[in-house]
């Protein structure tokens, strides 16, 4: 059972220069309930974009998109209801304290206004912001208001969140305490579906990732999978005396040698009991998510 | 299923709450300025067997509730677009219908508070005793305050700032306000006037609410209850097409 599925999806969008722009051109995926899974793409990929059209803001011009197995188009309210949303723009409401904030969003997610005070509590406090509870909310410093738009998002315990750029701007520690939320949500059953210019934060995250750039999908799978794709699948070393007797299938590349691998655990054992203390170093290479994306979308800009 | 509506409203309820002096101070002091003068003037003038003060008293009243309803909402709203957080008008899950009525229930609720506290300060000085429909009354202050709320909503979404907003205010609802029989029985304007002011609607919901209170109409009442009734339905239709248009779909 999928948590959402994303079939041939097109957005359009006419520029300020009437040219048609293509944000998001023909993009297929789907989430299985219960996983965490990374949305990744340089700027102006169309990530926010599809979050838009996820979460019922903006209409497909093409395609449809089901979340758990409703159509986002056909029924917006009752998708909407499924939803918690973190939008990438931090936006607060002028007059409001922080706790009047929580208090009147949840109630329009529905949640009874005797159960409000104490969801409030929970998620301030799990997000360190409970002394703020009576402060207005823009007066908050940036970080600050990032968990207040958190809070917003899981105070009516949605199935299906979705955090666009959750961790922008926000320091490590912070950074430390939204993945440990994140995974303690997902723990308990939510599906989450995020994008973030961190690629660690994709690597520690997500079991599975959609990379798109210039609104097409240019992969998409388990994190797992995909990096053994495009790792060589080698074994690299240096070795301080060159002039030895190889062993059979050694490769020299350059001043240091490579080997092929069939099992890392094995060949790590066979060539270190063969050259013995001749060995500098040696590693295996697989290849990080950040040398896959920029490989993919030929983009230093991360 | 309603529970969003309700905490939508009791949102914008609080919203014109933290800034109570504001709401009702400012038209206070404006009514107060009209009473003053209109006092003086007015001296022992009645409009058929109405005291000109309380004609004039129960139509500035009415502008009064016309304009707290209207600029509430539309107020709330063209902020929500500028700081962004229309957005969680986007995300939530409540019914385009719902949002707009919300709103124009809230503008509704700041229209009565404003109206109940201007009523409590000033009629003392005015020749008034007792209401004549009571039940019209209710109807005709409930169906203004919404229509009003909700052609405010409209505007709210559709204006881009608050230059337009002004520019709405000053060239065309405050034109039709004044030209809506608050200060005269339109009746006695020169022709074609008279007939003019027929089709200007703010006129029927001045006169509808006139009548509940002094039992005086200029015309037949009956047609400014319908006008004013049938409105209210076409501003409804109205509201929802546009608050569709600037929340995208649902
Ligand atoms: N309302 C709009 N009108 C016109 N163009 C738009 C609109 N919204 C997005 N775009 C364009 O669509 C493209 C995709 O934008 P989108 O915000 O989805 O990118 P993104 O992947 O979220 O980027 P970032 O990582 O910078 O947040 C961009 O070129 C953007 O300029
Ligand atoms: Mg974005």
């Amino acid at each position: 059972m999928y948590s959402l599925e994303i079939k041939n999806v097109t957005k359009k969008f006419v520029t300020a220069k009437k040219e048609l722009l293509v944000a998001v051109n023909d993009v297929s995926f789907a989430i299985e309930q219960g996983k965490i899974h990374g949305l990744l793409g340089p700027n102006g990929a169309g990530k926010s974009t599809l979050i838009g059209m996820i979460s019922a803001m903006q209409a497909a011009d093409k395609g449809v998109i089901e979340v758990e197995g409703i159509d986002v188009g056909a029924r917006p309210t009752d998708v909407k209801k499924m939803l918690g949303v973190v939008p990438q723009e931090i936006v607060v409401e002028m007059p409001f304290t922080v706790e009047e904030v929580l208090y009147y969003y949840a109630g329009m997610y529905g949640v009874p206004e005797r159960e409000r005070g104490e969801r409030i509590r929970e998620v301030l406090t799990e997000l360190d912001l409970i002394g703020k509870l009576k402060d207005r909310a823009r007066n908050l410093s940036g970080g600050m208001k990032r968990r207040l738009m958190i809070a917003k998002a899981i105070v009516h315990k949605p199935k299906f969140l979705i955090l666009d750029e959750p961790t922008a701007g926000v320091d490590v520690s912070l950074r430390q305490k939204i993945w440990a939320l994140v995974r303690r949500l997902n723990a308990e059953g939510t599906t989450i579906l995020f994008t973030t210019h961190y690629l660690e934060e994709a690597e520690q995250l997500c079991e599975s990732i959609t990379l798109i750039d210039h609104g097409r999908v240019i992969k998409n799978g388990k994190l797992k999978d995909i990096q053994q794709e495009f790792s060589k699948n080698v074994i690299h070393f240096e070795l301080f005396d060159r002039a030895v007797a190889h062993m059979a299938g050694v490769i020299e590349v350059g001043s240091d040698y490579e080997f092929p691998m069939t099992d890392l655990g094995d060949d790590l054992a066979r060539l270190t009991t063969y050259y013995k203390g001749n060995i500098k170093s040696i590693r295996s290479e697989s290849a990080s998510l950040e040398q896959i994306f920029l490989k993919l979308t030929n983009s230093p800009n991360v | 299923m309603m529970t969003g509506m309700w905490a939508l409203y009791a949102r914008e309820v609080k919203r014109f709450q933290k800034i109570f002096l504001d709401t009702v101070f400012s038209p206070l002091v404006t009514i107060g300025l009209y009473l003053s003068v209109f006092g003086v003037v007015a001296g022992d003038r009645v409009i058929g067997n109405l005291p000109y003060l309380a004609f004039v008293y129960v139509g500035l009243l009415s502008m009064m509730l016309i304009n707290s309803s209207f600029s509430n909402p539309s107020f709330a709203l063209i902020i929500a677009k500028n700081v962004g957080s229309i957005i969680d008008l986007q995300l939530v899950p409540i019914r385009n219908w719902q949002i707009g009525i919300a709103y124009a229930l809230a503008a509704l609720a700041r229209g009565i508070i404003t109206l109940s506290i201007a009523v409590v300060v000033t009629i003392w000085f005015i020749p008034l005793h007792g209401i004549a429909h009571p039940f019209l009354l209710i109807l005709a202050i409930g169906l203004t305050g919404i229509e009003f709320g909700m052609l405010g909503v409209t505007f709210g979404f559709w204006a881009k700032n608050f230059e337009s907003l002004t520019f709405m205010t000053t060239f065309v609802m405050q034109p039709m306000i004044f030209l809506a029989g608050v200060f005269y029985p339109v009746a006695t304007l020169p022709h074609p006037w008279g007939i003019v002011s027929q089709f200007n609607p703010i006129h029927h919901n001045i006169n509808f609410i006139r009548y509940a209170v002094t039992g005086y109409s200029d015309g037949t009442p009956w047609i400014s209850i319908i006008v004013v009734g049938g409105l209210t339905l076409v501003i409804f239709a109205v509201m929802n097409f546009v608050t569709r248009r600037n929340l995208q779909i649902s």
